[in-house]
């Protein structure tokens, strides 16, 4: 059992918002990539709009973190903060590489909101291995 | 930081789940602070000491001592 998903009440609660905000997320995302739903409003205003809606997800999950650490015990709460700071370091970190790659080795250009499942996929690989406060 | 939390909560036969509820605290932290993975706040060593009606000296070695 993980230190987020602990059986805790909070625990639950942050399993619960999680599914809330990912799964519009990903639909949202899954329609925009492999439909043409959406595609009447790219370049317009409307376009703006889409963005800030398939973004919200991002400012809510945030905050069910948030949530789950002032809900959270002392232990879990550090834990949670350690992991996702490392993670949102490799993310960054990983990010900041491409960007720099594809200036100056001419990578292939990848969109920038990769950088959240960037970050998903570090928190995934290091939680195992952070299993302790100090 | 070491201790002697387990000692004392198998002396009274309680489950982690058990001190961890009488603590206001997840199983896991009961678990982490047992293997030495997370030292205590002030605030939780001495509601441990209250709870096992000792000192805090007496269950958490101090480590600048």
């Amino acid at each position: 059992m993980s230190v987020v998903n602990n059986g805790t009440p909070a625990g639950r609660r942050y399993v619960i918002r999680t599914f809330a905000f990912m799964v519009p997320y990903v639909l949202i995302c899954l329609s925009m990539t492999m439909t043409d739903a959406f595609d009447q409003i790219i370049g317009k205003p409307a376009g703006w709009g889409l963005a800030a809606v398939v973004s919200a997800p991002v400012i809510g999950q945030l905050w069910a973190t948030l949530s789950l650490m002032r809900e959270s015990d002392e232990f879990v709460r550090a834990v949670v903060a350690k992991q996702f700071i490392i993670a949102a370091g490799l993310a960054m970190a990983a990010a900041t590489f491409w960007g720099f790659a594809e200036n100056f080795a001419a990578a292939p250009h990848l969109p920038g909101w990769l950088i959240y499942a960037a970050f998903w996929g570090a928190f995934g690989c290091i939680s195992p291995f952070i299993r302790a406060s100090n | 930081m070491k201790n002697r939390l387990k000692l004392l909560r198998v002396e009274r036969d309680w489950t982690q789940e058990q001190l961890g509820q009488a603590l206001g605290v997840s199983r896991q932290a009961v678990n982490a602070l047992e293997t030495e993975k997370h030292d205590p706040s002030l605030d939780l060593a001495y509601r441990i000491a209250v709870l096992f009606d000792r000192p805090v000296e007496d269950i958490f070695e101090n480590p600048h001592a």
